[in-house]
């Protein structure tokens, strides 16, 4: 599903931030990435979801790879690949519904079957009830569902989440996890970018971990 | 297809909302652009008015030879000789026309009739009408035979009867060129006030565009509402340059019209054709767009 071969990333002339990363992910895996600020985790997980090319290495997801495919070709993998960023990148001149429409209106989805699918998708994250709310009237934990909504909308194979739970508290933090660990039970492979080793404890099988010295693959959670 | 045209359909709907969205800046932008059309608009119809007067009137030289006071029958005669050996290749026709001619002729005329008959003699001198034919070079040609009959002894004066004809022709050749340059800085200022508008937009919504590319947008999806937005500017900012045109047309008329009954005529601005108006249109929307698609292309990039 997710290759990555002798990837490096750097910007400009500056160090490498990702140097030489090997891993494999099959289909319905669900993988925490971890290691501490400015590590990099943000960095493979655009790599991933083609928001950036590599400088060096070879990239394959979906048996598409990335390093070689055309700037022009890229958005048609994100449409299988659902992103949350840390900040959830909402558009706060619309309501939480027509936020949830966007990737749809982007694949040209009737408007009809773009609305029920949008509303199916809000009740998945829990947020029935609130589609004309805008997300300003919302709670951080309930924005950052919100992003979940719109990333899964298009029904991707792929979910990758950047520190979801990284403003939130203790149960809103959980409750993100939950909505992408039922994702994850359905088989899409997950991954999601954290530093917080208490709640990667409760739900991580597999962790990769990048530090400043290099990068390490273990089952379960990072020592 | 139907996925395209929904595409195309939210693309048109985001343009009118952007335009809906920020009132003042959009009318602001239509008032400049528009006004700015207005002037050639208007232009166009001050040639358009001007023409027939240049077409119904014979451009074709036509010069009169008037002979001295008193000088003899066959001088004229002379005159008419040389033209018709020396001038044959470009002359049409040349004839004579008698003092007494010219005297009857006058009297035919009411206005003129009565002082005519209180005169004691005829002071109409004899004269001989040249018309010149289609040839190259016709002033040239011209002004060698007003100069070459002009110097002949019983010859009073030379009058150039088409001079004045062609002196307006070439006021309008002028006009029309000038017409053209006005037309090539209107098309800068469209280009540039599309520009900056869409330079704007689109660092306005700059949050939108990155969404929209981070859920798969495609280039095309982005800048697409951008360029209808361009296009609705043009075709919008071309309506009110008609309407404005339109406006300013009818004072003018109201003062050319007394102008021109005090000459006896009758002139009126009127707007150009339809179809030069809808190409018009047509040509402003694509030149917008155009700007429009230039604009979106260099500032998305982030």
């Amino acid at each position: 599903m997710i290759e990555f071969q002798h990837v490096f990333k750097s910007y400009g002339r500056s160090r490498n931030i990702l140097a030489d990363i090997n891993f494999r992910i099959d289909a319905g895996e669900f993988v925490f990435v971890s290691g501490p600020s400015g590590a990099g985790k943000s960095t493979l997980l655009k790599l991933i979801g083609g928001l950036e090319p590599p400088s060096r290495g070879s990239i394959t997801v979906k048996n598409q790879r990335i390093d070689k495919m055309p700037a022009r070709a890229r958005p048609y993998l994100r449409r299988a690949v659902g992103v949350i960023l840390q900040d959830a990148h909402l558009l706060f001149d619309r309501s939480a519904i027509d936020n949830v429409l966007l990737p749809l209106t982007v694949v040209g989805l009737e408007h009809g079957q773009a609305v029920s699918r949008a509303r199916a998708a809000l009740e998945k994250v829990g947020l029935s009830g609130k589609e004309d709310l805008n997300p300003v009237e919302m709670s951080g934990g309930e924005q950052q569902r919100l992003a979940i909504a719109r990333a899964i909308v298009n029904r991707p194979a792929i979910l990758i989440a950047d520190e979801p739970t990284a403003n939130l508290d203790r149960e809103s933090a959980r409750r993100i996890l939950d909505v992408f660990r039922d994702f994850n039970r359905v088989g899409v492979t997950t991954l999601i970018a954290s530093h917080d080793t208490s709640l990667m404890a409760e739900y991580a099988n597999r962790t990769l971990q990048i530090t400043a010295g290099g990068f390490n693959d273990f089952a379960g959670v990072a020592a | 297809m139907k996925r395209w045209f929904r595409q195309h359909r939210y693309a048109i709907l985001v343009a009118l909302r952007r335009l809906w969205l920020h009132p003042f800046s959009s009318v602001a932008n239509l008032l400049v652009i528009a006004l700015t059309l207005a002037l050639p608009i208007l232009g166009a119809s001050f040639l358009k008015a001007a023409q027939p007067v240049v077409k119904e009137v014979s451009i074709s030289p036509e010069i009169t030879v008037f002979m001295k006071p008193g000088a003899a029958p066959q001088a004229s005669q002379n005159v008419l000789n040389s033209v018709n050996s020396n001038y044959a290749d470009v002359v049409e026709s040349a004839r004579i026309v008698t003092r007494e001619e010219a005297l009857a002729s006058l009297k035919r005329n009411p206005n003129w009739a009565d002082a005519l008959s209180v005169l004691p003699d005829n002071p109409l001198p004899d004269a001989v009408l040249v018309t010149l034919g289609p040839v190259e070079n016709l002033p040239a040609v011209t002004a060698t035979l007003v100069k070459d009959l002009g110097s002949s002894p019983d010859v009073h004066t030379v009058q150039h009867d088409a001079a004045w004809v062609q002196r307006l022709a070439a006021i309008l050749d002028f006009i029309t060129i000038g017409l053209g340059m006005l037309a090539i800085g209107v098309a800068l200022i469209v280009l540039a006030t599309v520009f900056n508008t869409v330079r704007m937009q689109a660092l306005s919504q700059r949050e939108e565009i990155a969404v929209a590319r981070l859920v798969g947008a495609t280039e095309s999806f982005v800048h697409r509402p951008f360029l209808y937005l361009g296009a609705f500017t043009g075709v919008l900012a071309s309506l009110l340059a008609i309407a404005f045109a339109q406006a300013a047309l009818q004072p003018l008329n109201t003062a050319l019209a007394n102008l021109a009954a005090s000459y006896g005529t009758r002139i009126e601005l009127v707007l150009p054709d339809s179809i030069w108006l809808l190409f018009s249109i047509v040509a402003v929307a694509l030149l917008a767009a155009l700007s429009a698609r230039w604009s979106v292309t260099r500032n998305t990039r982030f």
